[in-house]
C-alpha cells in the first residue's frame, strides 16, 4: 500500500482535549482513540465528516478552513456560495443583501453554486442514461461520501457518479469566462468556496479525482458570517439590484437533489446522515437496491444544510431555503458554453481508488489468526463498551492490542476489578 | 428425516472431507435468530459480512455470502419458530449453520423450486415469501446441505469458499 498522506481540515488542539472520547465514540470509522489522555486521529481512516468537531464540548477538535486574508493574494477574486448559505441569515435578511454583503468582505464577484443546479441535474440524468450496465449509480456530491466508500465500501466506487461536483463545474466555468472578460492570468484570478462542512474544505486541497487544480480556498461559511454580521445592517439600508438564483438552491437539501434528478426512467432514493448512509451502502453492496437507478447520499442531516460550520440548525435553515425556492423567480440561462465542455469531457474525473485500511492483515490466514485472538481479548473484556480506555468500544481495544497499539492494562474496568481483587 | 445436498463439483472433495472431519475453526460468530422478528433480521448476516471485510476478501465472494446468509435469515424468521445461526471461519472458506426449532419443510425438492412458498400473509405483507430464498441460497453456495422433516427442527448449512 502507498503510503500517502492525506489532507484533512479537523485538528486537535492538545491544550484543550480532556480526553473524554466524546469523539471517540461518533467517529464513523472509528478513527480516533485517547491515549495518554489525548485524541488522535488515524489518518488514514478519517473521512472528514465533522461529527467530531460537533461532538466535542471542550474545543479541542477544531475545524480547519482557509483564513480570508489568503484573498489578498490575487488580482480578482470570486467567491462561491454553496446553497445552504442561504438558509444561515434570519429572515429580515433578504437573501440578495446576504449576498452581496461578501462583496463588502473584498471579493470582487461572488456565485451562486444554484446557478448550475439545472445544469447539473441534466448531465446526471444523462450520465445515469448512459451508464444503464450500473445501477445504482451513487451521488459523489458529498465528499465525506466519497471518502467513506473508498474506506469502507470499495468495491461500491464504480457505482459513483463520476463527475464533477455543482461548485467545481462552476468553478470551471468562471475561469474560462472570467479569465476571458476580465483579460486575467490564470495565476491572477482566485476562485473561494463558502463552505457548510469540514469535508468540503479538504475536498478544496486534496480533490478527489479531479484532473485540474480548481479551487484556491475554501471558507467556513460559519466564519464569513461572523465577518459579515455588522456589515448586514448598512447594507440592507442601501441595497443594490443584483441577481440571485433561488430555484437552484434545492441543491442544499438531499430529499430536493434526489426529487430533481427522478424521471419517468429514473427512480431516484434519497438518504442523509451517516448512519443512514452506511446502512444504505451494506444494502447496496448486497445488490439489495438495484431496482433504484440514482442513490443520493449526504453525510450529514438534511444535506448541507446540516454542516458543521453552518450555524443555523438544518432544520430551520431547510425551511428557509424551501421558503426562497417557492418564492423565487424562475430564471433563463444559456447553457450552451457549460453544455460544449460536457461534450468535451470537461466534467469527468479520474476512477476513484479505494483506500483500504479495513484489513487486519494482507494475507488471509493471518488476518484469520489475528480475529482469534482479538476474539481471545475480547472475552476478556468487560464488553460495557464505555471508551474510557480510548478506544470506541471492545472489541476496538481488543484490536488495537492485537495490533500491538494498546495493551489489555488499557481496560479501567478490569483494573478496578483486579484491585478490588488484591485488596480481599 | 430427509436430507438435500448440493455441491459445486469444482470443491467436491474439499466438502467431503470437510464434512467427514469437520475440524475446529479459528473464528466462531453466533447469532439468535427470533420468530418473526423482522426488525432485528439481517442482523447476523450483516455481523458476518463485516467481520468478513476484514479479512480481505473480495467482493464479489463477500456479495454471495452476504446475500446467502441474509436469504437464510431471514427463512428463519419467517418460517420457523425461531432458531440461531453460526458461522465458522476457516482459511479458506466459511460455514454458516443455520439451526430452527421447527416446523420443518414437508418436501425440500419442491422448497427449492423458485417461486414456491408457503409464506403467511405476515410475512408477504412485510415484502418477502417471494420463494426465491432457497434458490438464492442455492446460487450463492458452493455447498447446501440441509436436513429436515415435517414437525421437526431443520438445518440448514452453507459452505462458500473465498477463491483468490
Amino acid at each position: 500500500m502507498s503510503e500517502k498522506r492525506y489532507y484533512h481540515a479537523i485538528q486537535i488542539l492538545d491544550d484543550n482535549c480532556t480526553g473524554c472520547t466524546a469523539c471517540v465514540r461518533v467517529c464513523p470509522t472509528e478513527a480516533i482513540r485517547v491515549r495518554d489522555r489525548k485524541a488522535t486521529i488515524d489518518q488514514n481512516r478519517c473521512i472528514d465528516c465533522g461529527n467530531c468537531v460537533t461532538a466535542c464540548q471542550f474545543h479541542a477538535i477544531i475545524p480547519r478552513s482557509d483564513p480570508l486574508d489568503i484573498i489578498q493574494n490575487f488580482k480578482y477574486k470570486v467567491a462561491i456560495i454553496s446553497s445552504s448559505y442561504a438558509g444561515q441569515f434570519s429572515e429580515d435578511v433578504s437573501y440578495p443583501v446576504a449576498k452581496q454583503a461578501l462583496l463588502k468582505l473584498g471579493f470582487d464577484e461572488v456565485a451562486e453554486e444554484s446557478y448550475v443546479t439545472e445544469f447539473v441535474i441534466r448531465i446526471i440524468r444523462d450520465y445515469i442514461r448512459t451508464h444503464k450496465e450500473i445501477r445504482p449509480i451513487i451521488s459523489s456530491n458529498c465528499p465525506a461520501v466519497v471518502r467513506l466508500i473508498q474506506v469502507k465500501f470499495p468495491s461500491l466506487l464504480p457505482n459513483m457518479l463520476h463527475l464533477e461536483a455543482p461548485m467545481s463545474i462552476l468553478t470551471r466555468f468562471i475561469r474560462e469566462e472570467v479569465q476571458r472578460s476580465k483579460n486575467l492570468k490564470e495565476d491572477e484570478l482566485g476562485v473561494f468556496l463558502i463552505v457548510p462542512c469540514v469535508a468540503h474544505v479538504t475536498a478544496v486541497h486534496q480533490p478527489e479525482g479531479a484532473y485540474k487544480h480548481l479551487q484556491d480556498g475554501a471558507c467556513s461559511a460559519g466564519m464569513i458570517y461572523g465577518k459579515l454580521k455588522d456589515l448586514l445592517k448598512n447594507i440592507q439600508n442601501n441595497p443594490q439590484e443584483i441577481d440571485t438564483y433561488e430555484k437552484g438552491l434545492t441543491w442544499a437539501l438531499s430529499g430536493l437533489e434526489g426529487e430533481m434528478a427522478e424521471d419517468k426512467d429514473i427512480r431516484a432514493l434519497t438518504v442523509n446522515g451517516i448512519e443512514n448512509v452506511m446502512e444504505v451502502l451494506s444494502k447496496v453492496e448486497d445488490h439489495y437496491l438495484d431496482q433504484y437507478d440514482y442513490i443520493v447520499l449526504r453525510s450529514c442531516t438534511n444535506g448541507c444544510v446540516g454542516g458543521c460550520l453552518n450555524i443555523e440548525n438544518p432544520f430551520v435553515a431547510m425551511s428557509r431555503i424551501k421558503k426562497l425556492i417557492r418564492e423565487g423567480k424562475p430564471f433563463d440561462f444559456d447553457t450552451t458554453e457549460l453544455d460544449d465542455l460536457y461534450k468535451e469531457g470537461e466534467f469527468a474525473v479520474v476512477p476513484l481508488k479505494p483506500r483500504s485500511i479495513m484489513e487486519l492483515d494482507k494475507d488471509i490466514k493471518t488476518a484469520i489468526k489475528k480475529m482469534k485472538q482479538i476474539n481471545e481479548f475480547l472475552i476478556m473484556l468487560p464488553g460495557l463498551n464505555c471508551s474510557a480506555c480510548g478506544s470506541p468500544t471492545c472489541y476496538a481495544l481488543a484490536e488495537d492490542i492485537v495490533q500491538g497499539k494498546a495493551t489489555i492494562d488499557d481496560c479501567v474496568v478490569l483494573l478496578k476489578r483486579h484491585t478490588k481483587e488484591e485488596e480481599q | 428425516m430427509a436430507e438435500y445436498w448440493n455441491i459445486n463439483p469444482e470443491h467436491e472433495s474439499a466438502v467431503r472431507d470437510f464434512f467427514t472431519s469437520v475440524p475446529e475453526a479459528d473464528v466462531v460468530l453466533d447469532f439468535e435468530i427470533g420468530e418473526k422478528d423482522f426488525v432485528n433480521s439481517g442482523k447476523g448476516s450483516a455481523e458476518v459480512k463485516n467481520t468478513l471485510k476484514r479479512l480481505g476478501i473480495g467482493p464479489e465472494t463477500l456479495r454471495r455470502i452476504a446475500v446467502a446468509s441474509y436469504e437464510a435469515e431471514i427463512n428463519v424468521t419467517a418460517h420457523s419458530q425461531g432458531g440461531r445461526m453460526d458461522s465458522y471461519l476457516y482459511d479458506e472458506f466459511i460455514l454458516i449453520r443455520f439451526t430452527d426449532k421447527g416446523p420443518g419443510i414437508a418436501d425440500i425438492e419442491q422448497a427449492m423450486v423458485p417461486g414456491f412458498s408457503t409464506a403467511d400473509d405476515l410475512v408477504r405483507e412485510m415484502g418477502f415469501g417471494a420463494g426465491l430464498g432457497l434458490p438464492n441460497i442455492l446460487k450463492n453456495s458452493d455447498a447446501l446441505h440441509i436436513v429436515s422433516a415435517q414437525g421437526e427442527s431443520t438445518r440448514v448449512e452453507i459452505m462458500i469458499f473465498y477463491g483468490n
